[in-house]
């Protein structure tokens, strides 16, 4: 492998473990507050892509109940990303009240608010194809006006040449995870958020509003959702409703490698898989779906903290 | 009778194998695993069956032997409980959702392998299965005793020595190691057993819808065993039956509605196209407000003093 193509895998490889990392910490800062995998991320995600398509003014097609509607608005492309990802977040909360907060007050197993969550999955997957058919839809071309469509990151005799979409999801992620690094290290709410992770029930006695902070959780993990349904649309397309399905039981391959809950570990284990999947090598590219399985199969069985988790001691 | 059966041979055979396929989910849950491993144990199953049927015994004139599909389910049985001890002994000392995400990993990988064989068919899979009947109702043949077959394990099972290891299992997993159960072996087991009645499902499965193909028994064919069991009831066998086999009818029962007329048309399009929005929010509503199924063993027992009661009375 010659070093500009080499460079070249690892800018992909990046770009799309990006996504995966602000994803997957959808997943994990949920998981770390509540000690539940929310299955509902994978249709937020959908959500969030559906949503930033109608918010672009894009019509939809011919079957489901709303054949043809489209919203009366334009909003450039920017304007409905965030759009869409808000939407997500007000989803993400509104599934907090139906499918988490009952269990929760009950007192419940969490095995069984996975098996809720999973549901409520099935139903939103199914009420998008319901409403919007199960057809592909793909974003406006040029969304981000004129730009090439690649960019050369060697030189003119050795090119290196991404995508200028890659490009583009991999700084959206970049802003978020900024966003998100700062929102957790530098405010109170931040701090709040740690110390209800770390123990909830002390951090309540400590003043804390925890429900409310749980419901914050819900917010951010529904926006991060969101925002990586439309940049994962935005590379690839919408594959019907149930590609966020798809890309959710991914996003768990990640969060089980850098370590369930562990946020740093979420990003870490995100980039990781997008580098092994963009390195398969060609002849077997058609096995590369399996790649983040096996390695959430195999870090399970060696190592279930994940990367940089820390092992659980069981009390009696 | 007859008609009904003609018109609705494909459903009642479908009824039956759901129910079968929820007691291979259900045999782990007893011993308090969720593991959603099943759908890749059933796919595996249909491959076998698919495999043997088209390209080791040629086709010839006439229907496919009955002899050879036993064969092909006892080819399945072996090799799903194999995968299973193999796949069952490292990944079963994970708990809880750790083992329910290993076991989603292990069907997407087996579904990413069968996708890109050139012995499965690929992403075309295996068309023009044989078919050893005249008529699909003739499957009920094979699918009723292997119902019965199951039901009576499982009953046998829940009152022997293991079935109460596996309960104890599921209520304390630390307490019952501390009294000698050991939980790796029985975990094991029920998992490996649940695995082999899936791949016996798969193999009559395949001949029976006449195709195999990598889009059978994934993920959201876990998701539906889920609901399965967990709306039927998941503290005794009686629940996943139950279960299977009315969820299987009721996308049928509500497009039956829908076409009795006198609805609103939005509301009979919706009774006719809903049917897995209508599944998600049941499991949903299901884990709030029966969060051990419809059917649990109180239930039973009341019915069964109920009945003792008439019959003393008369």
């Amino acid at each position: 492998m010659s070093s500009s193509l080499l460079l070249q895998q690892v800018l992909n490889g990046l770009a799309i473990g990006s996504v995966y990392a602000i994803f997957a910490l959808g997943y994990t800062l949920i998981f770390s507050i509540l000690r539940i995998i929310n299955f509902t991320h994978g249709a937020i995600f959908t959500l969030g892509a559906y949503a930033t398509y109608a918010l672009t003014g894009a019509r939809f097609g011919f079957n489901g109940l709303l054949a043809n509607a489209a919203l009366p608005l334009h909003l450039p492309f920017v304007l409905a990303l965030i759009g869409g990802a808000l939407f997500a977040a007000v989803s993400g909360v509104i599934v907090e009240r139906l499918a988490f907060r009952p269990l929760r007050t009950r007192g419940s197993d969490p095995l069984l608010t996975l098996v809720s969550s999973l549901g409520v999955a099935v139903a939103l997957v199914n009420v998008i194809q319901y409403l919007f058919g199960a057809e592909a839809y793909s974003y406006p071309a040029d969304p981000f006006g004129q730009l090439p469509s690649a960019m050369n990151f060697g030189t003119s005799t050795e090119p290196v040449l991404v995508r200028t979409v890659q490009v583009i999801i991999f700084g959206v992620s970049m802003v978020v995870l900024a966003l998100l690094t700062v929102l957790m290290n530098a405010t109170r709410t931040g701090k709040a958020l740690r110390a209800v992770a770390e123990d909830t029930v002390t951090a309540s006695l400590l003043g804390i509003n925890t429900d409310r902070l749980i419901l914050l959780t819900f917010v951010i993990s529904g926006f991060l959702g969101g925002v990586s349904g439309t940049l994962i649309g935005l590379s690839v397309g919408i594959a019907g409703p149930y590609f966020g399905i798809a890309f959710g039981l991914k996003g768990l391959a990640v969060i089980v490698l850098g370590g369930l809950g562990d946020i740093p570990g979420a990003v870490v284990g995100g980039l990781l898989i997008g580098l092994a999947e963009s390195f398969v090598p060609a002849q077997y590219i058609a096995y590369r779906e399996a790649v983040p399985f096996a390695l959430l199969f195999v870090v399970l069985l060696l190592r279930p903290q994940g990367l940089l988790g820390r092992a659980v001691v069981q009390k009696v | 009778m007859p008609a009904f059966l003609a018109a609705y041979d494909f459903l009642l055979v479908s009824m039956v194998l759901a129910a079968v396929l929820a007691l291979s989910l259900y045999l782990p849950l007893m011993a308090g695993q969720l593991s959603l491993a099943s759908p890749g144990f059933y796919a595996l199953g249909g491959y076998i069956a698919a495999i043997i049927s088209t390209k080791v015994f040629p086709p010839a004139a006439g229907l496919y032997p009955v002899p050879l599909v036993l064969l092909e389910m006892a080819v399945a049985a072996v090799a799903s409980g194999v995968l299973g001890v193999i796949v069952g002994v490292p990944a079963l000392r994970l708990r809880g959702i750790f083992l329910a995400l290993a076991t989603i990993a292990f069907v997407e990988i087996l579904r990413v392998i069968s996708l890109n064989l050139d012995v499965t068919g690929g992403a075309i899979g295996i068309f023009g299965v044989p078919q050893p009947f005249a008529s699909q109702i003739h499957y009920m043949s094979l699918a009723i005793p292997l119902l019965v077959l199951c039901m009576l394990f499982a009953a046998r099972l829940e009152r022997s020595r293991t079935g109460r290891a596996l309960v104890a299992l599921r209520e304390d997993e630390l307490a019952a190691d501390a009294m000698g159960v050991n939980p790796t072996r029985y975990k094991v087991l029920a998992f490996t057993v649940g695995a082999m009645i899936a791949g016996v499902v798969g193999a009559l499965s395949a001949h029976f819808i006449n195709t195999w193909n990598s889009r059978q028994g994934t993920f959201d064919t876990g998701v539906s065993l889920m609901a399965f069991v967990l709306i039927g009831g998941s503290r005794t066998f009686v629940g996943p039956v139950v279960g299977g086999l009315v969820l299987t009818a009721l996308p049928e029962a509500l497009r039956g509605i829908a076409d009795v007329g006198g609805l609103p048309g939005w509301l009979a399009q919706f009774l006719r196209d809903g049917r897995l929005i209508i599944f998600g929010v049941m499991i949903a509503l299901g884990t709030v407000f029966f969060p051990h199924g419809l059917i649990t063993p109180a239930l039973l027992e009341r019915l069964g003093r109920g009945r003792r009661h008439r019959v003393e009375a008369a």
